[in-house]
């Protein structure tokens, strides 16, 4: 009984990590209709990002998260509109498709080529502490990136609720001609989305830097991962991202548990799979314009 | 009609020239021929989906996979016989497993469609690379050993070079007779406008699943020659998700519009990673990726499209 609950706290924890992780590439599959395969690249770019700032400033990953969304949202905006705009205005989904995976082969090559490819970890002075409660012993490094990654998802979503901005982008997201109807710039709101999920990204990869070690290869994993968790909870929703991203932890961890870890991502791919297959627009397929 | 035979009599005549190569060649030279020969045949494979249909598969990885494991398996079954025999009986096997399971999958796949195709497809890929990789059948993490199939004194290499072409002259053949055919006017149908196609009485479900098995099961038959030349395979090395890049950039480089496209991309790509950027092997990846990047910016319609526009331009001085 307690394994399974032990088991059942790690794999919210983990899932929790999977949601935040996985809101970028939501936003951008919902808004602009493009598979961004450059997802992961922001991802392991934030946790290489922390580990600069750890090692060379001292400056502890929490703190490093603004100023690195600040770089990754300067970032994901160039890359947006130089390279990504020009290929998706094509009009073919897989020029933007494939446009994203070349530039996520430049930027694994320059990571590695800096970082070299041999495994990174953060570990801050806090790490290694679990707290115990009864029977249950939680990590505390995965306690803190859980609570920032719902702090993170919260303030997302307030950002699309509530602001102009955020008004826009969903707008936009629902009917491109319509918005621009009412005299709003796409291409600015596009420019916006990525940029917005980009900086999503990077800070969720500070919280897995400081949970997983990494290496720059690991970025295809992020990117699969964001894939099968949108899917499964329903594209560009941040309530199908959270949800799926905790089923997905908890079906991970629970086949890691009980099963071996060998089927564990054997399992996470033919959950996708029934979901493609079943509901192809997710737990909470939304109404947004790439689920119909 | 002059200018069907005058293709036809140039095509006998590359093939013809393509075929005597290895007697003038370095072994590293024919070993690059041989890998473009395999590339070209999976691009021109994975076109026969993608390029007809625009339903573009991420894991067509999945089949070269299924037609490696379905030939080291079918080997295993005859260990004493002619290699000749063994030859035909491992292709056989890769052609039909892939063919089958292709079969068995595409009716529920193919009721998806645009990015939910694709991403099944990845999903499909992972999957049977996961689980080949878990069962000890297929030799788990150790991976299975292949015979050498290529007779005394033919050199490897030139072996498999020979084979190859074949296969890739099969390919491009079969593609060519199904875009002069009833099904690949229904396949172009169904790429512009499926509910269209569907309404005016194309039996698009029934082409769709030709067009996919034929795909999966000719990769299958092109992925076990894949194997027997690498000699020895695992999870890793055939259920590559880098395979099934290469067959989609390789397309888009040549060009989606016609069948010399694939054959094209696969040439120029394969050729510039051997033999250009060898000595340059740390940036490798980064410069695949600007070429990428600058051909679906510059040359949407590939090298092929870019040809015919420069033609149409100079047509029209």
């Amino acid at each position: 009984m307690t394994a399974l609950v032990q088991t059942l706290v790690n794999g919210l924890l983990y899932g929790g990590i999977l949601s935040i992780a996985a809101v970028g590439f939501s936003l951008i599959f919902g808004v602009m209709s493009v598979i961004n395969l450059t997802h992961g690249i922001f991802v392991i770019g934030g946790a290489y990002g922390a580990l600069v700032a750890w090692s060379v400033l001292g400056i502890d990953p929490l703190l490093s998260i603004p100023p690195l969304m600040l770089v990754a949202f300067a970032l994901g905006w160039a890359c947006q509109r130089l390279v990504i705009q020009p290929a998706v205005e094509r009009g073919n989904p897989v020029a933007a498709l494939l446009v994203t995976f070349g530039f996520a082969l430049i930027a694994v090559n320059l990571l590695t080529v800096t970082f070299s490819s041999s495994v990174r970890s953060i570990s801050p002075s806090y790490s290694f502490i679990n707290l115990r409660l009864g029977d249950i012993s939680i990590d505390l490094v995965r306690l803190v990136a859980f609570g920032c990654g719902l702090a993170l998802i919260a303030i997302l979503g307030s950002f699309l609720r509530f602001s102009r901005w955020g008004r826009v982008i969903r707008a936009t997201a629902l009917s491109e001609l319509g918005a621009r109807l009412c005299g709003v710039d796409a291409r600015a709101v596009y420019a916006m989305t990525f940029a917005v999920a980009s900086a999503f990204a990077a800070a969720s990869g500070v919280l897995i830097g400081m949970m997983l070690p990494f290496t720059p290869a690991d970025e295809v994993t992020w990117t699969v991962y964001a894939f099968i968790v949108v899917t499964l909870g329903g594209v560009g929703s941040l309530g199908g991202a959270m949800l799926g991203g905790l089923l997905l932890g908890l079906v991970s961890t629970l086949t890691q548990t009980y099963l071996g870890a060998v089927y564990t991502n054997m399992v996470m791919f033919l959950i996708l799979l029934f979901t493609l297959l079943v509901r192809p627009n997710g737990i909470l397929g939304s109404a947004f314009k790439a689920s119909r | 009609m002059a200018r069907r035979i005058t293709i036809l009599l140039l095509a006998v005549l590359l093939i013809a020239a393509l075929t005597t190569l290895p007697f003038f060649l370095k072994a590293f030279h024919i070993r690059v021929g041989l890998s473009i020969f395999l590339s070209a045949g999976f691009a021109v494979c994975w076109w026969l989906l993608a390029g007809f249909t625009a339903y573009y598969s991420f894991g067509h990885t999945a089949f070269v996979g299924i037609g490696a494991f379905a030939a080291a398996l079918a080997l295993r079954a005859v260990p004493e016989a002619a290699p000749a025999l063994q030859l035909a009986w491992s292709l056989g096997a890769g052609l039909v497993v892939a063919g089958g399971i292709a079969a068995i999958i595409a009716w529920p796949i193919l009721r998806l469609r645009g990015h939910y195709f694709t991403i099944a497809m990845l999903a499909v890929a992972l999957v049977l690379g996961e689980a080949v990789a878990a069962f000890p059948v297929f030799g788990g993490s150790t991976g299975l050993a292949l015979p050498n199939l290529a007779p005394m004194g033919v050199r490897v290499e030139a072996f498999f070079y020979w084979i190859a072409l074949a296969l890739l002259a099969i390919v491009m053949a079969v593609a060519w007779v199904i875009s002069r055919s009833r099904l690949g006017y229904g396949l172009a149908a169904i790429r512009e406008d499926e509910d269209a196609a569907q309404m005016l009485g194309v039996p698009t479900t029934r082409f769709k699943v030709v067009a996919f098995v034929l795909s999966g099961g000719l990769i299958g038959l092109i992925g076990a020659v894949y194997a027997l030349n690498l000699g020895y395979i695992t999870s890793d090395s055939v259920f590559r998700g880098s395979l099934s890049l290469e067959m989609i950039v390789n397309s888009l480089v040549g060009g989606m519009g016609s069948i010399l496209g694939p054959v094209i991309g696969a040439a120029v790509m394969t050729g510039v990673t051997k033999l250009v950027l060898a000595d340059l092997l740390e940036y490798h990846l980064a410069i695949t990726g600007v070429l990428i990047v600058a051909v679906v910016l510059v040359a949407p319609d590939g090298l092929v499209g870019l040809w015919r526009r420069r033609r149409a331009q100079s047509a029209g001085r």
